[in-house]
Formats: structure tokens, sequence, C-alpha cells
């Protein structure tokens, strides 16, 4: 999963880039407006958290953009000003969700999983797939209750697809999703991560689409 | 009545008409009588040479007999001088002999006055024949064959010329009341029209106040440009005030918070003492900031430029269910689609966001909203707002205790109870009142009632 973070405060978007990393997610910051419209309207990201009160254009203005330009991804704003007009128009403006400022990070990582989930047509935090389980929260990933190890990489990679169950993904799509754009991307390694993941779970449920990339699916009559 | 009166005629409206229709009542006054005056003396100069004409005539026909009494060589051609009391009258005397007099005057009889000798022709008024007002014309004659004095007189009722005055006066008083009726309408007419242009600019104002409208628009007479204008750059410059004003406490309250917010991420988990000092305090200078922040943005009433409430309304409810989001709380809204908050949207978002959130706090399963217009007493229109809850509300004393907390604002630490705080003192800069009443599901309910201009 990818994030862009908008946010010009540089102590806070650290603090809250670390987080994220920590949760397993790619993350790109940028700290002006034009910039994150620039990214936001360029890459394909799972999600936005944008803060309001940006240099050169604010976060009104950007999403009201994104929005007119038919960009669709989940957008969580940060507010400082504790004022329901800000929230009012904030919504008003597309976004999907709020926080306002001073939040803790706990709380901002839980509603931007309940925002991917729900982009992504998931109800539950936990995610299934015939015995797989992961669990959006924990991060931990289970086949028929056993629990396996994944990097953090493998586990990006495995939850993209999980939240996109059926659906079938190119590598170009999962390179950009598993990795922020500073990363020096290689598709080659999509292949490597997920013959990795399938010995892991020792079940089948990633299969390979000649030419066009992977789906995830449980097919029980091929076990 | 008397005070109305009295109110109108202070008025711009009152003072122009008062002061045009007394002059033109003066001046037509003048004029008419001016008018009259002149039309008597013209009367009387006319009835005067027809006197001294006539004197004339007598004298030229008169001759001394030779048994030495005065007769006329011919009659005079008037037959008035023959009917009695016709109204036309002569006599000539001559002191110590019968006066010799026209038959119109039957048995009466002047009585020239014999002390008062005066060869010039005079003229004056006195009584005649049957009560009759005449005016007489005299004069003492020597006749040139003889040198005995005669006392010439000649007399005509003033009855058609004093007919003749009345009845021109009684036409000059009706033509000139018509004349000033005519001009004070045309003076009402002409104040109207030339102060609609004043009562336009006062419609437009009371339309940027009401928030139908933003600036004064549209072309003025020459005279009412500038002050257009001026009223005009006063609302810009009150509006630029206030942006100002908001954008400092925006300003303000991003800067104080970022940090807070960075502050309070580093000690969270922590629970060593000073970290829990830490976390305390900073929440504590977060509430502070919240609350002072909240009541700095409150514009007040009279200001802003209205919205729709409804429309609004469901922007409010939005927020506020994603806010609770967890708690699944329904929402219902009631509210005329047409009704109008005449004030800054800040104050209504802050309102009714605090309200329904506050009600969505408690709620069990559903908050309701109705909005409607009480009209109560026709002069002042008000609406009311009901934000109610099921929750389990709080008993009847602790009602009172929520009202005396919001009401002592200034004295009570923030962040603190129902944040119905805020809600009130709204409220109250809109010049409404507000209250919280258990309702009949036993959950709170909130009476908001707001004047409408």
């Amino acid at each position: 999963m990818r994030i862009l973070l908008v946010e010009d405060d540089e102590n806070l978007a650290d603090q809250i880039k670390q987080s994220l990393l920590d949760a397993g997610y790619a993350v790109d910051v940028t700290g002006d407006g034009e910039d994150g419209h620039f990214l936001g309207d360029t890459e394909p990201y799972d999600a936005v958290i944008l803060d309001l009160g940006l240099p050169i254009m604010d976060g009104q203005s950007v999403l009201r953009k994104w929005r007119a330009d038919g960009k669709s991804m989940p957008v969580l704003i940060l507010t400082a000003r504790d004022s329901w007009t800000d929230k009012v128009e904030g919504l008003d403006a597309g976004a999907d969700d709020f926080l306002t400022k001073p939040f803790i990070v706990e709380e901002l990582l839980a509603r931007l999983r309940a925002l991917i989930r729900r982009s992504a047509g998931q109800a539950s935090p936990q995610l299934e797939c015939g015995p797989v389980m992961l669990d959006t929260r924990s991060g931990k990933v289970t086949v028929s209750g056993r629990a396996i190890k994944l990097t953090a990489q493998e586990f990006k990679l495995l939850s993209y697809l999980m939240h996109h169950e059926g659906k079938v993904i190119s590598r170009t799509e999962l390179t950009e999703h598993i990795y922020d754009q500073d990363f020096d991307r290689d598709s080659n390694t999509i292949e490597v991560f997920v013959n990795r993941i399938r010995k892991k779970m020792d079940i089948l449920i990633i299969h390979t689409v000649r030419g066009l990339g992977y789906r995830l699916e449980w097919d029980e009559a091929a076990t | 009545m008397i005070a109305k009166l009295r109110h109108f005629f202070k008025s711009l409206t009152g003072r122009l008409l008062m002061s045009a229709v007394l002059w033109s009542m003066a001046a037509l006054a003048i004029g008419g009588y001016s008018l009259s005056l002149l039309f008597q003396s013209y009367l009387l100069r006319d009835f005067d040479d027809d006197l001294s004409l006539l004197l004339d005539s007598m004298v030229g026909v008169s001759e001394i007999s030779r048994d030495g009494v005065i007769r006329f060589g011919r009659p005079l051609a008037d037959q008035r001088f023959v009917t009695p009391e016709s109204g036309s009258y002569w006599q000539i005397s001559e002191s110590g002999q019968l006066p010799f007099r026209s038959r119109s005057l039957w048995d009466f009889e002047f009585t020239p006055d014999a002390e008062h000798r005066t060869f010039a022709l005079r003229f004056y008024e006195t009584v005649g024949p049957g009560g009759q007002t005449v005016r007489v014309a005299e004069r003492d004659i020597i006749l040139p064959e003889s040198d005995r004095l005669f006392h010439y007189l000649v007399a005509k009722d003033t009855a058609s010329v004093q007919a003749a005055i009345y009845e021109f006066n009684r036409f000059l008083i009706f033509a000139l009341s018509a004349l000033v009726l005519t001009v004070t309408m045309a003076l009402v007419v002409q104040v109207s029209y030339g102060l609609r242009p004043l009562r336009r600019l006062r419609g437009s104002l009371s339309d940027i106040r009401t928030g139908r409208g933003t600036r004064i628009e549209g072309d003025w007479p020459e005279d009412l440009q500038p002050l257009a204008e001026e009223i005009n750059a006063l609302i810009e410059q009150n509006e630029k005030l206030l942006d100002r004003a908001r954008t400092h406490v925006g300003n303000l309250a991003h800067a104080l918070k970022t940090p807070l917010a960075v502050i309070q991420n580093d000690v969270e988990g922590a629970d060593d003492k000073k970290s829990i000092r830490i976390k305390t305090q900073t929440s504590l200078i977060l509430d502070h900031v919240n609350h002072h922040l909240k009541r700095a943005r409150i514009a007040g009433g009279g200001s802003g430029l209205g919205l729709l409430i409804d429309e609004r309304l469901q922007k409010i409810i939005k927020a506020v269910s994603i806010a609770n989001r967890e708690r699944g709380i329904g929402f219902t809204l009631n509210c005329p689609q047409e009704m109008r908050f005449d004030g800054e949207k800040q104050d209504f978002d802050e309102l009714m966001g605090n309200l329904i959130d506050n009600a969505g706090k408690w709620a069990r399963s559903t908050v309701q909203i109705r909005v409607q217009a009480v009209a109560d007493s026709p002069r002042r229109p008000f609406m009311e707002i009901r934000v109610e809850d099921d929750g389990p509300g709080v008993a009847e004393a602790e009602l009172e205790a929520l009202f005396e907390r919001g009401k002592r604002l200034d004295e009570r630490v923030p962040g603190t109870g129902l944040g119905l705080a805020i809600v009130r003192d709204i409220v109250e800069m809109y010049g409404g009142n507000a209250q919280l009443e258990l309702a009949p599901s036993g959950g709170l309910r909130a009476i908001v009632r707001l004047p409408s201009k």
C-alpha cells in the first residue's frame, strides 16, 4: 500500500512517516501543496493524508483539483483549525475523513486502514482468502491458523493483493503500490517476492496470469 | 396619532413637503389677496367714473327757469331715475330751498353737509332709500347765468358691485384652494419620486444585512453614487478585517497545535513521571487554545452573508457522523428548504456542529434535528432548532447545572462538560436563547431560538 503524505511541518511529517513505514506502507512525503497536487495527480496512491494548511496551494484547493480531475483515491485531511467549518468544507471538497490536530498517530493509522479497506470494498479489518488471513491492524498473517513471518516488502505485496482479491494485478501496478517514488524499482524483484510468499504459505493462492501479472484467489478444487 | 404626525414631520419627506406646502400656501394667499384688492379698486373706479359722468350730464341739462326754479332742460335718459327705489338717484339742493330730486328717491331725501362746501368732486358711501348702501358723488356748482350755489349729488346702489366682488372672491378662494391642492399633490409626487433612490438604497442595505446581497449594486443618481461607493468600501473593509482576524486566529491555532501534536506523540506511551506531566500539561494547553480560539472566532449577529440552513445542515450532519462513525448513530433532519440563517457561516457551523456532535455522543441510536419558523408575535419572528437524542439524558436537577456552566463560561475550565458553552455564546451573540430539556424518550433535547430578520 502506498501513501502520499502532504504535511508542511517537518517534525510531524517525520513522525507520521515513521509510523506509516513501521505499519508496512510505502510513503511519499512532500511539504507543499503544489508538489503534493502533482504527485497525487501522477502517481497511483492507495490513500492520501493531506494537511489543510499548506504553503503555495492550500489543502482544500489541492483536493478540489484532484476531485475535479476525477482522482478518486481516499483522502484523509488533517486540520489544525478545530472548527466545524473546516471539517464541513473539507468533506465538501471531497475528503473521505478528517482528523483534528493534535492527534495520536495510532488513531491516524486506524482511520487510514479503514479508508483503504473501504475503498477496496472490504468491510472487515481482517482480510481472508481461503485459509489465509491478514489482519490489517496487527500486520499478522496466518495460514490455517499458523502464523507465518513475512518481510516488510513481502507483507506490502500480499496486503495489496489481498485488498484486491480476484483481480489481475500487473507487475507494474504492484511495483507502484509497494515502493515509494525514490526506490530503485525493478519489476523482477516482484517475482522473487511472490515466489518467497508462495513458499512460506505452502499453498497456492497467488496465481500467475501469463503476460498480465498476478491474481489472488482461493480455489478449493485446485489443492 | 399625534406622535405619528410629529414623527412624519420630522422625516425627510415630511420636512420637504411641509416647507414646500407652507411656502406655496403663503405665496398663493398673498397673490390672491392682491388680486382681490386690484379687482375691487378696478370696479370702484369704474363705478366712480360712471357717477361723475352722470353728474356732468346733470349739470349739462340744468337750467334756471324764469321764475328762478332749477330744472332740467330735457329729462335724463335713464329710466332708473324714474322708477322708485331703483338704485339710481340724483338730487340738487340749494340752501333754504326744497331740493330738486329724482322720482326714484320717492320720499327720501339726502341731507347734504351744508357746512362742508366743496367744488371738487367727492365720493363716499352712505345709506340711501330702503336701507340700500349707496355710493355718492357730489360737488357744489355755480351755474353760469346766476350766482346761486347748487349742491349736485348723484348716487347709485353698490349692491351689484358688492355682489360682483363677493362672487369674484369666492371664485378666487375656490381656484386658489384647488391650486394649493394640486401643488401639494405635485409635491408629494415630486418628493416621493425624488427620494425613491434613497428608499432603494435602504432596501439594498437591508438585503446586505440579511445576506441576500453582498454589495450595493446598480446605477445611482449622481448625488447618491459617492454614498453607495462609501458604503461598499465600508463593507469591504469590514469583511477584510473580519477575514484577517479569522486568518490570524487560524494561523495561531495552526502554529500552536502542530508542535503540540509532535510533543504529544513523542511522550505517547511513555509512563514515567515526567512524560505524564508533559502529557497532562500539553492537553491543558490544548484545551485553553481551543476554548479561546473558538470564542474569538464567533462573529456575532449582524454580519455575514447568510446561508440556506437545510443544505448546510446536511453537510454538518455528514461531518458529525464521520466524527462519530464508530458509534453508528442515525441522524434525521427535518428542515424547510428555503429557511435562511442571517449570519456568519462559521458561527452556524460551530453552533450546529457542537449541538449535533454533542447529541451524537450521548445518543443510543438516533438524533433528530428539526428546524421550524415560529411566528409567535408577528413583530419578532424567530426560528427554532431542536436537536434531540435518545440517550440516557440527565436528572432534571442537573439540567440547570448544565445551564449554569454554560452561563458562567468565562470562569469555567474549558473543554469540560457538554461543549454547550460555545453554543450558548453564539446564540446569545445573535440575540437568541438556548435551553435544554428532557425529551419524552428520556434523552436530552436542546432548543435553540434565533431571531430572524
